[in-house]
């Protein structure tokens, strides 16, 4: 390493020369693809790898993020075509961060790191309870100055190593039997930092993976969306979609209930939603616990170690169907999102006989354009019209499809309606009617319970904190000797920088500045040697 | 309803910012007439009278169109009452912002590299020009964004997007030169092996030959992080450099194939423009300017820095953003659990900031592995910016994911 360091002592092993550590293992195969895995080279293009990876994540639609884009890519509505799909599902890019081979580069990253960490731990480790190395031949350094004292040596030493100590330097006193020079010296280092640093932060991923698989594992996230009025509870059952980690049982829901009282709804004049907010009431056993409490985007509701976000939300009109004297169908119909600013979805009267379904559209602003087709005029509930087309027939509703499908082919279109707020009328020649008593609001929210947050919390912290000191942080080494002469000392000081060269000569120049001044040194005579004139 | 935003400030605010993208121009080409007038000798570049005069009229210009741009951002944030980096042509507006003043603090007067500004000018005007298609209204946010993250987690993107831009001017021009260099002594019949920066930015013994760059240069190559079993020695002779010399500082010009220089940016520019556009003409323009930039590369190489400095600068301004960005990746992920209950989703937007953030990675260890040091590592570092130029437009407005409302 430094060869032209004053020390002949090393103070780290070189790291080229560490030795392979003995590899347990089949042979040498295994010692080779050892040694492959700890090269800085393989790291890289593994880090290569690890971003072409998500490149291609990020131009693929991935499944778990956006299931229905990637069904319509499968089936060819969009994307580039079916076969090309189908290599694409073959070499999983439909799930780049669930593959196999993501996998395998993300572990042969840690493999590598491991590799590359465990010596430079070691050597750390080794080199931190290490005192400075001694210095030899000061003034052959490229940074090294001599100057006049009227102290004596040893005074003349405690003040460069008074000056080192507010500099934070470590430091080391080497009595005169010590050097080569048969001096004493003050030997001082600082900038461990540097690899402390780089150490520290390549060793947070280790503490993040941790963090990623508790949250994984022991994590809950789930999806429900609630109708104004309306409860949910924490269990497993009555999400929409759950997505338990591994070590997340049935039994560890709070059960708690979450009943939505009202929700908030407010446009700016461009149709920008301003502020969507839910106020819920949490209930544990039937009891309110928790009255009045908002819900809204960045502002989540904690609740027995599980959350509670805002995610979306959408019109739930109150629908009525009566045939005669029974009612056979009264609820809010939580509707989607449909084209412009209308809201569709489907009512399903399973208890007819036959069953009947209501094709739901929804204006929340009722308007006409130019061509006398409905519009909403705006996206906030003005004069809200409901239009529905009734199917009656075998429509298949006991069957599991998604809520806003249902067997077109088993039923046919036999009526249609259009009903403002508080309206009903009759169809089917009086057989059935329909009711829009008002219109209500539905809100959708993410339940998680996501206990790896402190940890990656930490482990974020801790990347930063490494990460810092190890491009800045430098390491630097100061040693000084005092010679007694004639009517005091010659203290002479001389320095090398490890990194950060130019740094180190700043700093260096104003400490020299400083010691002339407390050593009340005539000018110095620096030893500033020529070696940057060599080039010319 | 309140209105959506003060329309006289928000006409205000596009007053300054035309301004500013005025001075800026005219700046700009001030900047490359000074390098005109500079004189080239061997090692080190000195402005003439005319030269120093039209480079500080040139610096005046910069300063009051960053004066006149930061009115425009702030009015713009007073018109619409909130942060105004909240879309992307305020965003980019900001962005810009931010390249010219770091270039003028930081190169200019810190470091003495006034020369690069007409190329960090460039990049900024480009990056307003773009602006400019992507224009809208000073209006409300959504619910979303409406949170303090928006302060930590966009601002901290948007700053090491800035000093990332101009490690890739100090990058792009550092290949230019080495080239030139590498050429010049291969032709002068010197032996001359692989990079000018290799063994040289280990070697504080050499760097202060490097005229006006000398305030930058250090050895700074020793151990980045994760500079582990590859890593070199730290060397701290000084005996590595000799064959940086050179015949004629404008033979490095000559030896440089024009052609390349014009094509290859206009070829990378254009389509990308069209892509992310659709709209033909502005692809076309673009690649004029971006094969303008690149012949202007080519014809100041006599005038740049060596290939040294650029390559310490093009580290170090890296190596600053690096953390920025990190952070701002963190911050991002902390924010995302607050608002959506998860701190990862893989969102296009997250994952064109991780690539982006890989790849710097793989560019800071490169940087200190044999091998790969010099040249190689710099061509990391432009595959790096490209992705954040991916990241920041292509998925902005192509893919759909939940950062898309941050969209135009």
């Amino acid at each position: 390493m430094t060869q032209t360091a004053p020390s002949r002592e090393p103070t780290r092993a070189p790291e080229r020369g560490v030795a392979l550590p003995e590899v347990p293992g089949p042979g040498e195969t295994a010692r080779r693809a050892w040694r492959w895995l700890r090269r800085m080279s393989t790291a890289i293009w593994l880090l290569f790898a690890l971003a072409a990876a998500s490149v291609v994540a990020t131009f693929v639609p991935q499944e778990p993020v956006i299931p229905t884009t990637v069904e319509s890519w499968r089936s060819g509505i969009e994307g580039p075509g079916t076969e090309v799909s189908a290599v694409f599902d073959a070499l999983g890019l439909y799930d780049v961060y669930g593959s196999p081979w993501f996998a395998a580069i993300v572990v042969l990253l840690f493999v590598s790191l491991t590799g590359c960490l465990v010596p430079r731990w070691r050597a750390f480790l080794r080199d931190a309870r290490r005192p400075p190395p001694r210095g030899r031949g000061l003034t052959a350094l490229r940074q090294s100055t001599t100057l006049r004292t009227s102290l004596p040596p040893e005074e003349g030493l405690a003040v460069v190593e008074a000056s080192l100590a507010r500099r934070r330097y470590r430091r080391r006193r080497l009595a005169q039997e010590e050097t080569a020079s048969g001096l004493a010296q003050v030997a001082a280092e600082r900038g461990r930092w540097r690899e402390g640093g780089s150490l520290l932060f390549h060793a947070s991923f280790y503490l993040l993976l941790v963090g990623i698989v508790v949250a994984q594992g022991f994590g809950f996230v789930g999806q429900v969306n609630v109708a104004e009025g309306q409860a949910f509870t924490d269990t497993r059952i009555s999400y929409d979609v759950a997505d338990p980690g591994r070590f997340f049982d049935l039994e560890d829901h709070a059960g708690f209930a979450v009943r939505l009282d009202a929700f908030d709804l407010a446009f700016f004049e461009d149709g920008t939603p301003e502020r969507f907010v839910s106020e819920v009431t949490v209930l544990e056993d039937g009891e309110e616990v928790r009255v009045g409490e908002a819900v809204a985007v960045n502002e989540r509701l904690e609740h027995a170690g599980m959350n509670l976000y805002q995610m979306r939300f959408g019109m739930a009109p109150r629908v009525e169907v009566r045939a005669g004297d029974s009612d056979l169908f009264a609820d809010q119909v939580m509707l989607g999102q449909g084209e412009g600013n209308t809201w569709t979805g489907v009512a399903k009267v399973s208890a007819a006989d036959p069953q009947i379904a209501l094709e739901i559209l929804l204006v929340p602003d009722f308007a006409r354009d130019a061509d006398g087709e409905p519009i909403s005029a705006g996206p906030a509930p003005g004069d809200p019209r409901l239009f529905a087309n009734l199917w009656v027939g075998d429509l298949g509703l006991e069957r599991p499809v998604p809520a806003t499908q249902f067997d077109r082919d088993g039923g046919q279109r036999v009526d249609a309606v259009e009903l403002g707020e508080g309206e009903s009328a009759a169809l089917l020649d009086g057989a059935l009617e329909v009711a829009f008593p008002e219109l209500t609001m539905w809100s959708g929210f993410q339940v998680a319970h996501q206990p790896g947050r402190a940890i990656l919390l930490a482990a974020g912290v801790l990347v930063l904190v490494g990460l810092v000191p190890s491009l800045y942080a430098y390491r630097r080494r100061i040693w000084a000797e005092a010679r007694p002469v004639e009517g005091g000392s010659e203290v002479t000081v001389a320095g090398v920088a490890l990194q950060r060269v130019e740094a180190f000569d700043d700093a260096y120049a104003e400490l020299v500045e400083e010691l002339a001044d407390a050593l009340d040194a005539q000018h110095p005579t620096s030893g500033e040697p020529g070696e940057e004139e060599r080039q010319g | 309803m309140a209105e959506l935003y003060d329309p006289q400030l928000g006409a205000a605010s596009n007053a300054l910012f035309n301004t500013a993208l005025g001075a800026y121009l005219l700046a700009m080409v001030g900047y490359f007439f000074r390098m005109a007038f500079t004189k080239v000798a061997e090692g080190q570049t000195t402005a003439t009278r005319a030269g120093r005069r039209i480079g500080v009229a040139s610096t005046v210009i910069a300063s009051v169109g960053v004066l006149a741009h930061t009115a425009s951002i702030v009015t713009r944030g007073l018109a619409a009452e909130r942060v105004p980096w909240a879309n992307m042509y305020e965003y980019s507006s900001a962005l810009s912002l931010l390249a010219v003043a770091i270039g003028l603090v930081v190169l200019q007067r810190r470091l003495g590299l006034g020369h690069l500004m007409g190329f960090v000018l460039a990049l900024a005007t480009t990056t307003m020009a773009i602006a400019l298609m992507l224009y809208t209204d000073p209006g409300p946010i959504v619910p979303s964004l409406q949170s303090y993250w928006i302060r930590i987690h966009v601002t901290s993107a948007m700053v090491a997007s800035a000093i990332f831009m101009v490690a890739f001017a100090a990058t792009a021009l550092y290949l230019v030169k080495d080239t030139a260099e590498r050429r010049v002594a291969e032709r002068s019949g010197q032996g001359f092996t692989g990079s000018t920066v290799g063994a040289a930015s280990v070697t504080p013994g050499a760097e202060v030959a490097a005229g006006e760059g000398a305030a930058l240069a250090e050895g700074e190559a020793g151990a980045a992080p994760g500079a582990g079993g590859d890593q070199p020695d730290d060397r701290l002779d000084g005996d590595a450099v000799e064959g940086a010399g050179y015949a004629s500082p404008l033979e490095q010009r000559r030896v440089l194939t024009a052609w390349p220089f014009g094509v290859v940016p206009a070829a990378v520019v254009g389509p990308f423009t069209l892509v992310v556009y659709q709209a033909p003409v502005a692809a076309a323009v673009s690649a004029l300017v971006a094969a303008a930039i690149g012949l202007l590369s080519r014809w100041s190489v006599p005038h740049l820095p060596d290939a040294k400095t650029l390559d310490t600068l093009a580290y170090r301004t890296i190596a600053f953003g690096f953390p920025i960005w990190t952070f701002a990746i963190i911050a991002g992920a902390v924010w995302a659990e607050e608002a959506w209950g998860r701190f990862w989703g893989w969102d296009p937007k997250e994952t064109g900031s991780f690539f982006t953030w890989v790849l710097y990675a793989a560019y800071l260890h490169a940087r200190s592995t044999s091998g790969w040091r010099g040249r190689r590592a710099a061509w990391i570092g432009v595959v790096s910016f490209a992705a954040l130029m991916v990241t920041y437009y292509v998925v902005n407005l192509f893919v759909v994911g939940l950062h898309s409302y941050a969209g135009v």
